[in-house]
């Protein structure tokens, strides 16, 4: 796949990653889900792209409220699995 | 773009304007001079309590709903015994996977969701997008009208610390009366947030919450909100800095009052309560049958904790008999 296509996703990541360094540990866990909201949006991101990544991880913050039952709640399965390096960038389809 | 975000943002400002113009036309009846700066200050801080009072049925919810999953608790015990002394990334995985399915279960959860803070989130942007608007002497969307934002506009605490100033002009143009009310309302938002953090993370919190890699984390960051609020503090007026203090003041009575009364089950805090509640009994004198409630409520945590044992035996038995 061309490295071009995957760059709009790759930066969506950067930020996911800076965010959960930085500020989720802030307020601790508190997500009613598994993975949590910010995980489930970066698989999402990773395994889907940025455009539908991003539409999906707004759907699962939406779902998250105290009200929901929670549980474990994983993405929709991709048409093709994309590989990432250790720090959660894609780096091709697997 | 901005046309949608001010389409959403515009019956919160609504809200916080008719907030904010009640609690002033509710002073300025009570015969208090409505061009102040206490009176907007009083304003805001009316407005604060507001917000966060209608906030309160989330936060009782959720102390109900992580009291309900206390009845959980022997499951969530299981998880954790077969999960025992494993550190790797995919048995973590494993045993938050099936922990949360056993809450879900359960019909519980101890979790909040991030909804309580993402509220509070358009709410400050409305308040800030309100005062900046009438800063300028313009009118805002509904009760916020020009006479009133004109009030705002020359509404100066005690008269000498204008509420439309930031940190930043204090500097800026050496007004020694802003720098040290922002110096000081800086100062007591990081205490109060320090306090409350610390009381959250030292006493609610339960060993297997403590054993957590996020609370490590969690740790270290407390360090680094202090920065946080003086940044803001640098970039936001007065008078909206007034509303994060009342705020987290608001917070902090609100953490002491369930470390106290709610605490978390099995935290350091429930403990305390328990032991607190059991010299109490000790010192209203000998009557064994009115304790009979608590002693009740007690007894179950012992006969979990010992209830392990048989446990593990069988999940033995049943592995021997898988070998044969």
């Amino acid at each position: 796949m061309s490295a071009f296509v995957l760059i709009p996703r790759n930066v969506c990541i950067a930020i996911l990653v800076a965010y959960r360094t930085v500020v989720s540990p802030l307020y601790g866990d508190v997500c009613r889900y598994y993975p949590s909201c910010s995980s489930y949006t970066l698989q999402a991101i990773q395994q889907h792209g940025a455009v539908r990544g991003i539409w999906m991880g707004a759907r699962r913050i939406i779902r998250c409220h105290p009200w929901a039952a929670g549980g474990v709640d994983d993405i929709p399965s991709p048409r093709r699995t994309m590989t990432t390096t250790r720090l959660g960038f894609v780096s091709g389809a697997a | 773009m901005p046309d949608i975000v001010g389409l959403l943002m515009w019956p919160i400002k609504w809200v916080l304007e008719a907030i904010l113009a009640g609690a002033h036309w509710v002073l300025e009846s009570l015969g208090m001079d409505p061009f102040s700066g206490l009176v907007w200050v009083l304003s805001i801080a009316s407005l604060t309590l507001v917000v966060r009072t209608a906030m309160i049925p989330l936060t009782v919810r959720q102390i109900h709903s992580s009291r309900k999953a206390l009845e959980v608790a022997p499951e969530i015990k299981k998880i954790q015994d077969k999960y025992r002394g494993k550190k790797d990334q995919f048995s973590r995985e494993a045993m938050q996977r099936e922990t949360m399915e056993a809450y879900r279960k359960a019909g519980t959860n101890p979790f909040a969701s991030c909804l309580p803070l993402l509220i509070q989130m358009p709410i400050f942007f409305g308040l800030v997008t309100v005062l900046t608007e009438a800063n300028r002497g313009n009118a805002g969307v509904g009760f916020m009208v020009t006479s009133l934002a004109d009030q705002f506009r020359a509404a100066s605490l005690f008269d000498l610390v204008p509420l439309n100033m930031t940190m930043q002009h204090g500097f800026e143009q050496g007004n020694v009366p802003v720098i040290i009310t922002a110096v000081l309302m800086t100062l007591i938002m990081c205490a109060t947030q320090f306090y409350t953090q610390l009381q959250i993370m030292s006493k609610n919190q339960t060993p297997q919450m403590k054993e957590s890699p996020m609370y490590k984390q969690q740790r270290i960051l407390l360090y680094i909100i202090p920065v946080f609020l003086l940044i803001s503090a640098w970039a936001f007026p007065l008078a909206t800095m007034f509303y994060w203090l009342v705020s987290n003041l608001f917070t902090l009575v609100q953490q002491l009052i369930i470390i106290n009364r709610l605490p978390n089950p099995g935290s350091d805090a429930a403990l305390a309560r328990e032991a607190r509640l059991a010299r109490k009994r000790q010192r209203m004198g000998l009557e064994p049958e009115e304790t009979d409630a608590p002693a009740e409520e007690s007894a179950p945590v012992i006969v979990n904790t010992q209830r392990q044992q048989p446990k593990r035996k069988t999940t033995k038995s049943q592995r021997e008999g898988g070998g044969k």
